[in-house]
C-alpha cells in the first residue's frame, strides 16, 4: 500500500509541475512580453486556464496532506528548516490567486487592472523561485537536523539551509522550465498572428532553461554538492537527461507543423523525465542533511494510516481523475467545435 | 513577544479570515442554485442577473477561501511542528477526504462557472448543487479534524507514543457530529443574514428593488431556518461538553466552585483573582439542566482541576455570552421574517424591516467568530485535549511574531480588496449600462 500512496504523491508531483507549473509560466511570459502582447497573452491565458485553473492548483494541497500524514518526520524536518522559503511561497500563491481572481472577475475594468496584472506577473515569477529554492535546499545537504536548536544561530539553522547559490540557481531554473511549458502551451492556443509570439518566446525559454539546467549542474558540481556529483554519475539519470534533450527535436517539428496536441506532449514529457531524473539517483532518499540523506521510506506512518490513506487516495482518485478529465475535454471540445 | 503567543495570534488571524471566507464560499452556491433554479423555472430575467452575479461572488470567495487554506494547510506545520508530527497521521483521514472533496468542488465549479449555454441547461444546474455539496462536505471534515483535538481518539497513548493508530475511529471522534452540526448550522446562518443584509441595504436605498428583494428573500430563508435550528444543535454540544470538556464548560459559564443545581449566568464580568463574577443576571439550577438535563445535577467548577490546565476563564465567558447572546437576536429575527412573510407583507414596504436586517448583517459572522473562540480558547492549554499541551507543538524556529505581522497585513489588503471588489459588483448590478466588459 505504501507504494500506492508514493504513487500519488509523485502523481500529484508530477501533475502539480506540469499544471500549476504551465500556469506560473503564463504570469512570467506576461511578464517579459511587451505592452500589446501582454493583453493577448492575458487573454489567451484566461481562455486555456480559466476552467481548470482552481484544479491546477489544488495538487500542492494533496501533495502536502499525503506528506504529513504519510510521512511525518519527512514533513516536520522540511516544515522547521525550510520555514522561511516556504512562507515567501504561500504568500506568492496567495497574492497570485487573489490576482487572477481580481482581474477577471473585477465588475468594472479600469486602473486598477494595472495593479492586478503586476501582482500576478511578479507573483508568478517569485513563487516558483521560491518553489524551487525549497527543492534546491532539500536536496543540497545544508540542512542541518538539530535536536538541540539553541547550539546553533538562527542564521546557520533557519537561513543558510536555503540561501545558497545553488539553490536559487534551481528556484531560476524552475522557473524558466515553467516558462518553457507555458509557451508551448500557448502556441497552440493562440489564433493564427499571435503564433509567432509564443514560438519565439518557447524559443528564448528553452534556450533559458538548457542555460539554467547547465550551470546548476556544474555550480554544484564545482562545490561539490553530493546530490550532483551522485547525479553526473548516474548512468540511469544522465541517460534519461539526454534522452529529454534529443525530444527538443521532434518538440520543435511538432510545433512548426502545428501539431499543438504532439507538442505539448513532447514538452510534458521532457518536464517529466527530468523530474524522474532528478529523483531516480538517490531513490528513495529526497531530503538531504549535513548527516547525509534521509530515506522516505523509513520513518513512514503505521501501517494502518498508510492502509486507510491509500485506500481513500484510490476511491478520491476514482472520482476526481475521470470529473478532470471531463472538464478538459469538455472545454477543449468546445474549442475545436468553435473554430470550425 | 513569546514565539507561542505569536504562533497562537497567527493562527487564530488566519483561521478568523478563512472562516469567512470559507463559510460563504461554502453556503453561496445554494442560494445560486436557488435562483439558477427560478431563473429555469420561470425564465424571469432579474433570477439570471441575480444568479450570475451570485456566481461571481462564489469564484470570488471560492478563490480566497482556497488560497487562504492552502496557506492554513501548510501553517500547520510551519507553526505546530510537534503537533502535526504526531497528529498528522491520526487526522490524515478528514485531510485527505477534505482534499478530495475540495477537489471535487473545483472541478464541479469550473464546469458551472464556464458551463453557460456550452453544456446542457440540466446538467449545468447540478454541477452548481455539486459545487455546495462538496462545499459542505468538505467543510464537515475540517471541523472533524478540529473535533479531534477537542476528542482525542482512534489511538492508545502509552510513554508519550502514539501507537494502534485507528484513523477511521479517529475521523469519528466523539466531537464530530455535534461540533459539524452546529459549524454548518452557523454558517447558513452566518452568510443568510450577511448576503441578506447586504441586499437590504440596497431595497433601502431603493436600488433596483425588484432585484434585491427577490434575492433578500433567498438569503434569508436560509439563514433564518438554521438560525431557528441551531438552538437544538447548541443544546447537544452543551451536553457533550458538560460530559467531555468539563473544564470548557466551567470556564464557558465562568463556574468556579463545583456545585449541585448550579445557576447559569447572563453577562457578568468576570475576575479571574477574586473568582467573582459581577453585574451578571443568575438564572437558579438552570446551568445544572442544560447540562446535564438534571436541575440538581453536579457541574463541575474550574477549582477542581488543576490551574494550569484553565483557559483564559474570561475570553471564553464573554465570547460564550457574544455567541448566544447574538444567536437568540438572529432566531427571533428569523421568527420575525416568517411572521412577515405569512401575516404582515405590508411591513415589507416599510424602511425599519429593511434597517433591521441591515444591523443584523455582521451579527451572525461576529456570533460565529465567537462561537470558534469557545471552543479554541476553552480548549487551552491543551492542543490535543489531555496528551499534548499547546506550547510542546509550537516550531523551535525564533520570531515567529515576524511571520505574524506579515500575515496581518497580507490578510488586511485581502479584506479591503474583497470588500471594495464586492462593493464594485453591487454596483454594476445596480447600473447594468455602465459596466465596460
Amino acid at each position: 500500500m505504501i507504494y500506492v500512496v508514493l504513487f500519488f504523491l509523485a502523481f500529484s508531483l508530477v501533475l502539480y509541475v506540469l499544471l500549476a507549473g504551465a500556469d506560473f509560466g503564463a504570469g512570467i511570459i506576461e511578464l517579459f512580453s511587451s505592452k500589446k502582447n501582454q493583453a493577448i497573452t492575458k487573454k489567451t491565458v484566461y481562455r486555456v486556464m480559466g476552467p481548470v485553473w482552481e484544479a491546477n492548483h489544488i495538487w500542492i494541497i494533496i501533495m502536502i496532506v499525503i506528506l504529513w500524514v504519510a510521512f511525518p518526520v519527512y514533513y516536520n524536518i522540511i516544515v522547521i528548516y525550510l520555514h522561511i522559503p516556504l512562507t515567501l511561497m504561500l504568500l506568492g500563491i496567495t497574492l497570485r490567486g487573489v490576482a487572477f481572481v481580481f482581474r477577471h472577475y473585477d465588475a468594472y475594468k479600469d486602473k486598477s487592472q494595472i495593479l492586478y496584472d503586476w501582482m500576478f506577473k511578479i507573483s508568478s515569477l517569485v513563487t516558483p523561485i521560491f518553489l524551487g529554492i525549497t527543492f534546491g535546499a532539500m536536496i543540497s545537504g545544508k540542512i542541518i537536523h538539530t535536536t538541540t536548536p539553541i547550539d546553533y544561530s538562527f542564521k546557520i539553522l533557519y537561513i543558510d539551509s536555503w540561501l545558497h547559490i545553488f539553490s536559487i540557481l534551481t528556484g531560476f531554473f524552475f522557473a524558466a522550465l515553467c516558462a518553457f511549458l507555458s509557451a508551448v502551451l500557448l502556441i497552440g492556443e493562440a489564433s493564427y498572428g499571435d503564433k509567432k509570439i509564443y514560438v519565439k518566446k518557447a524559443t528564448i525559454a528553452t534556450i533559458v532553461v538548457v542555460l539554467f539546467g547547465f550551470i546548476t549542474i556544474l555550480y554544484g558540481y564545482i562545490s561539490e554538492i553530493q546530490f550532483v556529483i551522485d547525479f553526473v554519475s548516474n548512468l540511469y539519470a544522465m541517460t534519461i537527461i539526454l534522452i529529454s534533450a534529443i525530444l527538443l527535436i521532434p518538440l520543435w517539428s511538432s510545433i512548426r507543423k502545428g501539431r499543438r496536441v504532439l507538442s505539448r506532449l513532447f514538452a510534458g514529457s521532457q518536464v517529466l523525465l527530468i523530474l524522474i531524473a532528478a529523483l531516480i539517483p538517490h531513490y528513495p532518499m529526497i531530503l538531504f542533511t549535513t548527516d547525509g540523506g534521509i530515506s522516505i521510506l523509513e520513518n513512514i506512518a503505521p501501517d494502518s494510516v498508510i492502509k486507510v490513506l491509500g485506500i481513500s487516495l484510490l476511491i478520491g482518485g476514482c472520482v476526481i481523475l475521470p470529473g478532470l478529465f471531463h472538464l478538459l475535454k469538455s472545454f477543449k471540445m468546445i474549442k475545436i467545435l468553435e473554430r470550425h | 513577544m513569546e514565539n507561542l503567543d505569536a504562533a497562537r495570534l497567527q493562527m487564530a488571524f488566519t483561521l478568523i479570515f478563512h472562516i469567512v471566507f470559507a463559510c460563504v464560499g461554502m453556503v453561496m452556491p445554494f442560494f445560486m442554485v436557488v435562483a439558477h433554479k427560478k431563473w429555469l423555472n420561470t425564465r424571469n430575467q432579474i433570477y439570471l442577473t441575480l444568479t450570475k452575479s451570485w456566481q461571481k461572488g462564489v469564484a470570488i470567495f471560492f478563490v480566497t477561501g482556497a488560497v487562504s487554506g492552502t496557506a492554513l494547510s501548510f501553517e500547520l506545520g510551519l507553526l505546530w511542528p510537534e503537533f502535526m508530527k504526531h497528529a498528522g497521521p491520526i487526522i490524515g483521514m478528514p485531510f485527505s477526504l477534505e482534499g478530495a472533496a475540495f477537489f471535487v468542488e473545483a472541478i464541479a465549479l469550473g464546469f458551472y462557472l464556464y458551463g453557460w449555454n456550452k453544456i446542457p441547461e440540466k446538467f449545468h444546474w447540478w454541477t452548481g448543487v455539486i459545487v455546495g455539496i462538496s462545499g459542505v462536505a468538505s467543510g464537515i471534515l475540517v471541523v472533524s479534524a478540529n473535533g479531534w483535538m477537542n476528542a482525542p481518539s482512534g489511538f492508545d497513548y502509552i510513554n508519550g507514543e502514539f501507537l494502534n493508530i485507528d484513523p477511521i475511529k479517529a475521523l469519528f471522534n466523539p466531537a464530530w457530529f455535534t461540533q459539524a452540526l452546529h459549524m454548518t448550522l452557523a454558517a447558513f446562518t452566518a452568510t443568510g443574514f450577511a448576503v441578506a443584509g447586504i441586499h437590504a441595504y440596497q431595497v433601502f436605498k431603493k436600488r433596483n428593488v425588484a432585484l434585491h428583494k427577490k434575492a433578500f428573500k433567498i438569503a434569508i430563508t436560509f439563514g433564518a431556518i438554521a438560525a431557528i435550528l441551531q438552538p437544538i444543535s447548541g443544546d447537544l454540544s452543551a451536553k457533550d461538553i458538560a460530559e467531555r470538556q468539563p473544564v470548557k464548560l466551567a470556564a464557558m459559564e465562568a463556574h468556579f466552585e463545583t456545585s449541585k443545581g448550579a445557576p447559569l449566568y447572563i453577562g457578568g464580568i468576570v475576575n479571574q483573582e477574586t473568582q467573582e463574577v459581577t453585574h451578571k443576571i443568575a438564572i437558579p439550577k438552570a446551568l445544572s439542566f442544560l447540562a446535564f438535563g438534571d436541575f440538581d445535577a453536579e457541574v463541575k467548577g474550574l477549582n477542581d482541576f488543576p490551574e494550569d490546565e484553565h483557559p483564559n476563564v474570561a475570553i471564553v465567558h464573554y465570547a460564550f455570552q457574544v455567541m448566544i447572546g447574538l444567536g437568540t437576536l438572529l432566531l427571533l429575527a428569523g421568527v420575525l421574517f416568517f411572521i412577515t412573510l405569512s401575516r404582515k407583507r405590508t411591513w415589507l414596504n416599510s424602511p425599519k424591516f429593511w434597517l433591521l436586517f441591515i444591523v443584523l448583517a455582521p451579527m451572525g459572522f461576529i456570533a460565529l467568530e465567537a462561537g470558534w473562540i469557545v471552543t479554541e480558547v476553552g480548549r487551552q492549554p491543551w492542543i490535543i485535549h489531555n496528551i499534548m499541551k499547546t506550547k510542546d507543538a509550537v516550531t523551535p524556529v525564533p520570531g515567529i511574531v515576524y511571520s505574524f505581522y506579515m500575515y496581518v497585513a497580507l490578510y488586511s489588503m485581502l479584506t479591503i480588496a474583497v470588500t471594495w471588489l464586492m462593493a464594485r459588483q453591487i454596483k454594476a448590478l445596480n447600473n447594468p449600462t455602465s459596466v465596460a466588459v
